[in-house]
């Protein structure tokens, strides 16, 4: 079996006094889209930069294919980690144009000049942006000044690729299209990528396996589907996606995610607010336990102040630790009377 | 406003040339071809053209170094380096000539003297070590400016060492703020005076400035008087037949941009082994260009007697008592009350052509300030004489009127980056929130332009109390400033007192340069330019939760 691109054990990062990333232990299968999901200043920036080789680490080491490229004795420089990074402020050149920024890696390879510029050009083709070959930084929109990013990650050729929020600075119509071309290009590429945002519905819509980040700390780590449906804490629930907690009679917390409960059943609730969200609508309902926030497809039907009913088809269990017995054993000890649902979760992720 | 800048700038230099054209009328020939004048005019080219191909290497290598983060006492270096700038050029030379020269510091202690120190090799290092210190921060704001790390990383990433992202990446993104330096070395070099006059002249070195100075020395002569204006006016053509093109080539790169971030900070740390190499570099740097001048300055002035060495048995205060007159007193007074005239005066012209530029017509003037910058001390000063000497001549007027010519761009510059730095966005949430025009300049404006205000102040302040380029020319009896008194004491070979004097004057300038470094420190850490927040900071929406 061949080694993972990348491989983190114990990974300590510190700026002076302050913490950045404290023991992380992380891995990335060949192929696989590991992404980083966390507020700004939870270190994803520093742990990417760490793996690219710009901060050292405190303690802890970075193996690439198999290779330790971060050890206790040595350090390999940036250069010769054969890596492929894409950054936030997309960090092009003010003083070279597209065609001469995505040639550099090439250049940097040894190859000729002629030889890796009709290189880069295919590239520019390939994202449909050939036509401002000739064009520097600042003649560039950001979203064309990203792509020319995107190209000269690729024509780096590595085997593993870090997106550093590609995706921050980018317009919301751009970002969708940009993301796009970026999943399509890696995967065509077949290499592994680590990918930092903190858009949840971006990490989870792209990745392979998410990592959530608070305050330097791997939190969980999961496929998208595990760390929505099934956060091991508030701090995770709410850096998924958006969500509720109830308060049990017994003093437990329940996690709802809004398509998890329904208008119409046995419960009753006020509306205390309603969102117009285009493909569906948001509800805030004002409950005993606590204000609930609940999803139905179409325009708003009920408005600010009326009494409703609701039902929950799902929840997770915040107080309780998941393994410790059956769900329906922990829910029926949190003292929420709950409906079993067997049936598939409403499908999540991109584009809800 | 533009009557100032006509006053002070148009009109000497109108006269300068009809003076030329009237009365050189058919001598000028036989004066632009004296041996004595072209030696000059020689000398000045091959010294600004050296000083400029060693001193930008050095100060870009210098900026460069001061950005790693990891070296040790980086803020102490950043400051020592500076330090040549804030030492009067003149003391500068003089300190040299002492640590150096024959019967200097490393004379007396280890029979060392090089004799190249006392003319034009001395000069052309001096001048160096005095001009790296302008290299290094135009450099370092072009870093800051334009290398952010990010650009750095990207190559690295791309697979570029450390010598190839200097070579591909670094140098040609600094490059605009490079040639901007080597143009200002270049022109400050052309018109320099005080270091080729106490380090040269006595060896026979001539420059045009300092022929200029000589030539004025000798005010029987008609035709010598001809000479200096001729002079005078090659200077400025030479400036500008340099500055002309450079800034025809460069002038649409150098427009201002918003500065990224303020700290130039080294994309990545580098091999550890290197970075007391780099310390080496620049503290053996700082020692020998300045550390030990200064030192043997100090030591000259607290010792009987030349020739002695610098031992307890040998100090004294004798130097100190000799100078304390009622003489350099009334110089120093007066230069203090001169350099915060002319600072208060610059300060309110160069803000009101900043916020004029802003607009059409103020531009032109603010295009004239810009090219005094260019224009040397000495025909500024000539242009003064003629023009005003018949009135003012030998007062202090003529001299503040010459300072506000001189560093208008001084004052300028720094009022008008701060104020291309404040968002306009600004302005208008003021406005709208219903402040006046005045009121808007008195409570958004003035804050964030406080620390800039107070640069210009203070830079104005102490380039005007240790100006001697035009001093020299100007002072009368009863105007002697104390750089005058200086150079005066250095040309009677009174080395004890002068040394003492020095001392004095570099102390003066110290001691308010540092105070007023920390207050405006202070300010520009003040929270209200703090990071702002950026979109990256955009929550999951996660509000409704209980």
């Amino acid at each position: 079996m061949p080694a993972d691109p990348l491989e983190i054990r114990g990974l300590t990062v510190a700026y002076g006094e302050v913490t950045a990333l404290a023991d992380v232990d992380l891995n990335v299968a060949p192929g696989e889209v590991l992404a980083l999901l966390g507020p700004s200043g939870s270190g994803k920036s520093t742990l990417l930069h760490t793996v690219a080789g710009f901060h050292p680490p405190r303690t802890g080491e970075v193996w690439l294919n198999g290779r330790c490229v971060s050890c206790a004795t040595s350090s390999v420089p940036p250069e010769r980690r054969e890596l492929a990074m894409v950054f936030q402020n997309y960090a092009l050149w003010p003083h070279l144009t597209a065609l001469d920024t995505v040639s550099y890696p090439a250049r940097r390879r040894g190859e000729k000049r002629a030889h890796a510029r009709a290189q880069a050009q295919r590239i520019l083709e390939r994202l449909n942006i050939g036509h401002l070959a000739e064009r520097h930084p600042a003649e560039l929109s950001g979203g064309e000044q990203q792509r020319v990013g995107l190209a000269r990650a690729l024509a780096r050729e590595a085997s593993l690729y870090l997106f550093d929020e590609p995706t921050a600075h980018l317009d919301t119509h751009v970002r969708g299209v940009f993301l796009e071309e970026l999943v399509t290009r890696q995967r065509d590429t077949g290499a592994a990528a680590v990918y930092a945002a903190h858009d949840a519905e971006e990490s989870l819509g792209l990745a392979d396996r998410v990592a959530l980040l608070a305050a330097g700390r791997v939190i969980q780590v999961g496929t998208p589907q595990q760390v929505y449906d099934e956060p091991v804490s508030q701090l995770a629930a709410q850096l998924t996606g958006p969500s509720s907690v109830l308060t049990t009679t017994d003093g437990g917390e329940l996690l709802v995610r809004p398509e998890w409960a329904r208008l119409g059943g046995d419960r009753s609730a006020r509306i205390g607010d309603v969102f117009f969200r285009g493909p569906h609508s948001d509800y805030l309902l004002d409950t005993t336990q606590g204000r609930v926030l609940l999803r139905e497809p179409g325009p708003p039907r009920q408005r600010r102040g009326d009494e409703v009913t609701w039902s929950l088809r799902h929840s997770w269990p915040l107080r309780v630790r998941p393994g410790s017995g059956s769900d329906a054993e922990q829910r029926c000890r949190t003292g929420v009377k709950v409906p079993v649902v067997d049936d598939p979760h409403v499908p999540h992720g991109v584009g809800t | 406003m533009a009557l100032a800048a006509i006053t002070v700038v148009l009109v000497p230099l109108f006269v300068l040339a009809r003076t030329v054209w009237v009365e050189g009328g058919a001598d000028l020939v036989e004066i632009l071809t004296s041996a004595g004048l072209v030696t000059a005019v020689r000398n000045t080219f091959v010294l600004a053209v050296a000083v400029t191909v060693l001193a930008v290497p050095l100060g870009t290598l210098i900026a460069l170094a001061l950005r790693r983060p990891d070296l040790p006492g980086r803020s102490f270096w950043r400051v020592a380096v500076l330090l040549p700038v804030l030492v009067p050029d003149f003391v500068l030379g003089y300190s040299w000539l002492r640590a150096y020269g024959r019967a200097g510091f490393t004379d007396d202690v280890f029979g060392l003297h090089w004799l190249g120190v006392q003319g034009a090799l001395g000069v052309t290092v001096v001048v160096t070590v005095n001009a790296v210190p302008l290299v290094y921060l135009i450099t370092a704001v072009g870093l800051a400016a334009r290398a952010e790390p990010a650009m750095e990383r990207a190559a690295r990433v791309s697979g570029a060492g450390v010598l190839t992202v200097l070579r591909t990446i670094t140098l040609p993104l600094i490059r605009p703020a490079t040639a901007t330096a080597a143009v200002l070395v270049f022109v400050l070099t052309l018109g320099t005076f005080a270091i080729p006059q106490v380090m040269g002249s006595p060896a026979g070195f001539t420059t045009i400035s300092t022929r200029i100075y000589s030539n004025l020395a000798r005010s029987s002569d008609p035709l010598a008087f001809v000479e200096a204006v001729t002079l005078a006016l090659l200077l400025v053509v030479i400036a500008v037949i340099v500055v002309a093109p450079a800034d025809a080539l460069l002038g649409p790169r150098l427009r201002v941009r918003r500065v990224a971030s303020t700290d130039p900070s080294s994309a990545s740390g580098g091999r550890t082994a290197s970075r007391w190499t780099v310390l080496a570099g620049i503290a053996g740097y700082c020692l020998l260009a300045v550390g030990l001048p200064l030192l043997a300055l100090l030591a000259t002035a607290v010792t009987k007697a030349v020739g002695l060495p610098p031992t307890p048995p040998n100090w004294t205060l004798d130097n100190f008592t000799l100078i304390i007159t009622s003489r350099s007193a009334e110089a120093l007074t007066r230069s203090l009350g001169l350099a915060a005239c002319a600072a208060s005066i610059l300060v309110l012209l160069g803000g009101l052509v900043a916020a004029l530029e802003r607009r059409r017509s103020g531009r032109s003037v603010a295009t004239l300030v810009t090219l005094t910058l260019v224009l040397p001390g000495s025909t500024l000063a000539l242009g003064m004489i003629i023009a005003y000497g018949r009135w003012i001549g030998g007062t202090l007027t003529i001299i503040l009127l010459a300072y506000i010519a001189k560093l208008w761009a001084v004052a300028h510059r720094p009022i008008s980056g701060a104020l291309d730095r404040l968002p306009p966005d600004e302005l208008h949430a003021s406005r709208i929130s219903g402040a006046g025009p005045l009121t808007t300049i008195r409570t958004v404006v003035l804050r964030p332009l406080a620390p800039a205000l107070l640069a210009a102040w203070l830079v104005c302040f102490l380039t005007a109390l240790h100006e001697v380029t035009m001093s020299s020319l100007l002072y009368g009896p009863g105007s002697e400033t104390l750089a005058v008194v200086v150079l005066n004491s250095a040309e009677l070979g009174q080395v004890g007192a002068t040394s003492a004097l020095s001392v004095v004057i570099t102390l003066v300038l110290l001691v308010p340069a540092l105070a007023f470094w920390f207050v405006i420190r202070r300010l520009n850490r003040a929270p209200n330019h703090g990071t702002a927040v950026t979109s990256t900071d955009r929550a999951p929406e996660l509000a409704h939760a209980g």
